[in-house]
């Protein structure tokens, strides 16, 4: 078992709001809870809104988007490109549909490095031919679904126009220019036009246009005003449907209702019906021969149903055959904002080629972080995991980020939730953390004020034992910084044996104890704390002249932020 | 058109395409319907909430896109990596154990796969919360690449999705992305329209359940479900690792099943390796000598492969120690057996409603359609679903069930008595009249199997209003009474054209009125005056006034 580094995970307060039983304030957070995986996140993840001196988590931001572009060429799209050509670069830049890794042009001529020498100026005879994708982590190209191309640039389009296999795709005016030909040949010899199989895209084409010819039939057959029949998304619909607010025509005469009865079913494929082939014994057969080099599921789930890929229901999409070099999803770069005053608290830099931010309100520099210490461990084992119903001392460091000093107020449930429960005490539970003033300040103050708490100094307010150990104590601060202080917690962790659970359960009377076996990373012993914060703030004052007019006491406010945290202390043994 | 068509634009803007393709269709000179052209439109396309979201939901994954879209955007699978908390790194680590078993202790193997699972009692409908808002945020932002602006949705949703999760979804919906109004779309609907039929049966060889649904005019007219899916071919695949592993599953205890593989392990196995093996019947032949050739082919094959029957080795890593399987590729065949058949070691009459085989299950769902519904239904069958991708598993149901509905014909007595009945009424009807199948099929193979009927060897009294509607209707013949399976786009796809097609959904939701009032505000389907309702769903919510009885269409309390 990896031994495990200890965290320190910050519930966003925005999900409480959502939770039923918000008004119960006995409540105790379960970090071990199924849901609140969904709503704890790491300080690094977390913003702050200055206005409304709040958390921003990732769900409770209203994103604006600032740049489209491609993570591989680092081309930027227009926005304007995203609805028409779709999320993926479109130009060559594709990942490895085995390893994800990114796919190179390559030329499959071999490069004769003799005439290279030879004749340097003729660049073009030494990369002819044709090309295709290889990709050097896994070796896999694109040869092996044989997939070449004419071109080393505009993949992208080359590749919507290929089949796996090399076969020629139509694009679709050729599709209707063939179709139309297939026509005008029927109509000469008499025969009905062959099916065929079609794939997404051109049936999706093909439905579409069968359909919308069937409703300018009915249109034609009705006042016009059935346009109403259907549900208007877009403009033209509701248009009409002012229109017809004037003309006082009733909305739902007879006629429109009669026309849906007159609206047939697609009849062929060129109407988008496709008869299933369900005989898939060749595909078994190659399943046969081929079942080691099946791809797994997780593979498929990357595939791209678009680009001329066949369609799910030819059923033998399982072999490296039908894999598609996959385009790169382009990425966007947000700008944040607090859903609740609408103020920017993150603002990348448009260019894509930089990874500054404009404005960007971390929750890291206004929210205290903590860092755990072990202080007194017994009986470690090696690979660091806590000894069960033995006390463990750990450290909190709390330091304070923002110039003002803050008061912090801890709470713990004396026991951990969950079934096993470990008893936890918080020694000093109130505590003052000095403001995070600039360091070259605070010595100058040293020399002119001098104050017990020297800068950089540190002080210690335990006890020292008979062996020279220093000793914690309740109620005060273990050690004491510039902006820092740690404090001590003792856990007694529990015994993780279910028999003892059993036996445990059994003795208090309870019916329903859950005497399973161990689950999922229920031995980490972890602990809810709710962290209440303090501080006096300059109202309006900016919070870096803060620091500055810090003995000028007027207007000042008091503000105050709390929320729950989850502590990882390390796995208890087993 | 601003919708994305993939990589090639499609030619929707040519006048051919407007008008009929087809050459039977004849449309006069008219005024061509113009499609949804959102940049092409009036000025509602300032509008941020032109393009609207089609979200698709499924036990096991989620599909969006913006509408008119021919396939989705992207798709997000549920998983353990998503519910992990938010810069949780742990798997990546190097030393990082994967501890299924632990997780599969509790009962939870293979859960943390599912978004919901249709047993409401005991779901934590707050977790099924968290899950949908966390896959449609990974979705919009890895995907969509839109911005937090509300925009309108439309929802996909099973038809038998129960109200809590119903209203779970759109109280989600509703209160993290803020959609003015959220339609709803049912996926038998859209897999209909996505194959450009207007009746159908469709079975979807789903996750949790194989759903079968009739179709009759864009109308849901019946639905049975059973247990058979891919959950449950999962598990058989399992019990069959299992017992070759040495250890077999002890079946009894049921409560206390201990998993040898991970599900992960297992899932991967059924989705490369397990294949179905062609219909007995097809290939012993049946008393009735009408078979089809297609079937005849399947034999020969079948005995050629015999002499090639690899051992396949499988390597199995999450058990202790990892070990390598040999199986013969036949014996491939068993979990999907076990899983959607299983008649053969049981009478028909041990199985409970929910866990009926996947055929019997769908010729009940036939006989009980009305008659004139199962000839249209019963040659548009669409088969869909992720075990639909079971190789040869479409071909293996659709053999079964003409196996026997020519047995059986349409009769819903059966057992012994019945047969011998039958018997003794065939000897006293023989010769008197070709026995018409219930379908009314053409077929001679169907009329040699000389079913007695009564109602249907009678010949139909002229039906004036019949004959009217038959003038009216094209010349074209449809296509009725045999057995015949089509293909569906699929129900996103579906349910894109739908939205394309300016066709009205099911429901439409109010934002306001849903969380004024909730699931409990909805009117039942049929107590809503259509024209309110209709009017409702206009563009921008112009008349709002009729949004006093609102429905949640078939998911509404019946």
């Amino acid at each position: 078992m990896a031994p495990l580094t200890p965290y320190t995970y910050i519930q966003c307060p925005c999900s409480d709001e959502s939770s039923p039983d918000a008004d119960d304030d006995d409540r105790t957070f379960d970090p071990r809870a199924a849901r609140s995986n969904y709503s704890l996140y790491g300080l690094e993840y977390l913003l702050y809104c200055e206005d409304c001196h709040q958390i921003r988590c990732p769900r409770c931001v209203a994103e604006e988007i600032v740049t489209y572009y491609c993570p591989s060429c680092l081309f930027e799209v227009p926005s304007s490109n995203i609805k028409s050509e779709g999320n993926r670069c479109t130009r060559s830049c594709f990942q490895c549909p085995i390893c994800i890794g990114p796919l190179a042009v390559n030329s499959l001529e071999a490069q004769p490095d003799q005439t290279h020498l030879a004749a340097p100026d003729t660049p073009s005879a030494s990369h002819g031919g044709p090309y295709i994708l290889t990709c050097s982590y896994c070796n896999w190209s694109s040869t092996e679904t044989g997939i070449k191309f004419d071109k080393p640039n505009s993949i992208y389009s080359q590749l919507a126009k290929l089949y796996n296999g090399g076969e020629h795709r139509l694009t679709p005016k050729e599709h209707k220019e063939r179709r139309k030909e297939a026509l005008q040949a029927s109509a000469v010899s008499g025969d009905p036009l062959p099916d065929q199989t079609l794939d997404v895209e051109t049936h999706f084409a093909a439905l579409k246009a069968f359909y919308q010819s069937q409703l300018a039939d009915a249109n034609a057959s009705t006042t016009g005003l059935s346009s109403l029949e259907g549900l208007g998304f877009a403009s033209p619909a509701s248009l009409s449907r002012i229109m017809s607010i004037y003309t006082g025509g009733s909305l739902h005469d007879k006629r429109a209702k009669s026309r849906i009865g007159t609206m047939r079913e697609a009849l062929t494929s060129d109407e988008g019906l496709q008869l299933a082939s369900l005989d898939e014994s060749s595909s078994i057969s190659a399943l046969r021969l081929h079942h080691a080099s099946t791809i797994p599921p997780t593979t498929y789930q990357h595939q791209t149903p678009h680009l001329g890929a066949l369609p799910p229901h030819t059923g033998g999409a399982r072999f490296p055959s039908h894999l598609r070099p996959i385009p790169c999803l382009l990425r966007t770069k947000r700008s944040k904002r607090c859903p609740l005053c609408r103020h920017i608290i993150s603002k990348p830099e448009a260019k894509v080629s930089t990874t500054r931010f404009r404005i960007r309100l971390v929750a890291g520099s206004y929210v205290p972080s903590i860092s755990i210490l072990p202080l007194n461990i017994p009986q470690p084992s090696p690979d660091g995991a806590l000894a069960p119903l033995v006390p463990a001392q750990f450290l909190l460091k709390f330091l304070n980020p923002i110039f003002e000093p803050v008061r912090v107020t801890l709470a713990t449930p004396s026991k951990t939730p969950g079934r096993f429960g470990a008893k936890v005490t918080v020694l000093c539970p109130e505590f003052e953390i000095d403001a995070n003033t600039d360091v070259w300040e605070d010595a100058l103050k040293d020399g002119v004020a001098g104050k017990d708490v020297a800068a950089g100094a540190r002080v210690r307010r335990g006890t020292v034992g008979e062996d020279g150990q220093q000793q914690p104590e309740v109620g005060k601060i273990w050690e004491r910084g510039r902006n820092w202080v740690s404090i001590v917690v003792e856990v007694v962790p529990a015994s993780l044996r279910l028999d003892l659970l059993a036996a445990t359960g059994k003795f208090a009377g309870g019916e329903g104890v859950d005497a399973g076996p161990l689950r999922e990373d229920e031995d980490v012993l972890e602990i809810p704390m709710f962290v209440r914060v303090e501080w006096d703030a300059d109202t309006g004052g900016d919070d870096v002249g803060s620091g500055v007019g810090k003995d000028q006491k007027e207007a000042k406010e008091k503000r105050e932020l709390a929320y729950w945290c989850v502590l990882g202390l390390g796995r208890v043994r087993q | 058109m601003a919708s994305s068509l993939g990589s090639a634009p499609l030619p929707h803007r040519s006048v051919a395409n407007i008008r009929s393709p087809g050459p039977g269709s004849a449309s006069g000179p008219s005024t061509p319907l113009r499609g949804i052209q959102s940049s092409f439109g009036s000025p509602s396309s300032l509008r941020a909430d032109e393009d609207l979201l089609l979200i698709e939901l499924g036990t096991r994954k989620l599909h969006i896109g913006f509408a008119g879209d021919p396939v989705p955007r992207g798709s997000v699978w549920f998983g353990p990596d998503q519910q992990r908390r938010v810069g949780d790194f742990r798997v990546w680590q190097p030393d990082h154990k994967d501890n299924w078993k632990q997780r599969a202790a509790c009962g939870q193997w293979g859960q943390d796969h599912e978004l919901w699972k249709s047993d409401v009692r005991g779901l934590d409908l707050g977790l099924v919360s968290d899950k949908i808002e966390r896959a449609v945020r990974e979705a919009l932002t890895k995907y969509m690449l839109i911005d937090s602006r509300p925009r309108r949705m439309v929802c996909v949703l099973p038809s038998g999705l129960p109200i809590p999760m119903l209203s779970t979804t759109l109280n989600t919906l509703f209160g993290r992305f803020a959609p003015p109004t959220i339609s709803l779309l049912s996926v038998p609907i859209a897999l209909v329209v996505g194959a450009g039929v207007r009746s159908a049966l469709v079975i979807d060889l789903g996750w949790s359940e194989t759903v079968v649904t009739g179709i009759y005019e864009y109308r849901e007219v019946h639905t049975s479900s059973s247990i058979r899916g891919g959950r449950m071919l999962t598990e058989q695949t399992h019990k069959f690792l299992a017992a070759r592993l040495g250890q077999g599953q002890d079946s009894t205890s049921a409560g206390a099943t201990e998993y040898l593989l991970s599900f992960e392990e297992c899932n991967d196995i059924a989705c490369r390796l397990v294949w179905c093996k062609p219909s007995s019947h097809s290939t012993t032949g049946t008393p009735d000598d009408g078979l089809a050739t297609v079937d005849e082919q399947d034999e020969t094959e079948a005995h050629t492969h015999h002499d090639l029957n690899p051992q396949i080795d499988i390597p199995l890593r999450s058990c202790e120690p990892p070990k390598s399987l040999s199986v013969p590729f036949d014996e491939l065949t068993e979990p999907c057996e076990n899983a959607f058949f299983d008649d053969s070691r049981y009478s028909r009459a041990s199985f409970d409603d929910h866990e009926l085989p996947v055929h019997i299950l769908i010729y009940r769902a036939l006989l009980q359609l009305p008659l004139d519904v199962r000839s249209l239904c019963m040659s548009r069958i669409i088969f869909t679903g992720g075990c639909a991708n079971v190789l040869g598993l479409r071909k293996r149901i659709f053999d079964d069930v003409s196996h026997l509905i020519q047995e059986r014909g349409w009769d819903h007595v059966m057992g012994k008595a019945a047969d011998e009945v039958r018997k003794k009424s065939q000897t006293k009807t023989q010769g008197t009249q070709p026995a018409g199948n219930g379908g009314g099929s053409k077929s001679p193979r169907d009329d040699q199997s000389n079913i007695w009927h009564d109602a249907a060897n009678s010949s139909p009294d002229a039906d004036p209003i019949e004959e009217q509607l038959k003038k009216a209707s094209s010349s074209r013949p449809t296509v009725k009474g045999e057995m015949r399976a089509i293909e569906s786009l699929g129900s996103w796809s579906g349910a894109s054209l739908i939205t394309q097609l300016k066709a009205p959904a099911i429901a439409t939701i109010d934002r306001d009125i849903w969380q004024q009032q909730g699931a409990a505000g909805a009117s039942r389907a049929t107590e809503v005056d259509p024209k309110g309702q209709r009017q409702s769903l206009g563009p921008g919510g112009l008349i709002r006034g009729a949004a006093s009885s609102w429905t949640l269409g078939v998911w509404g309390v019946a």
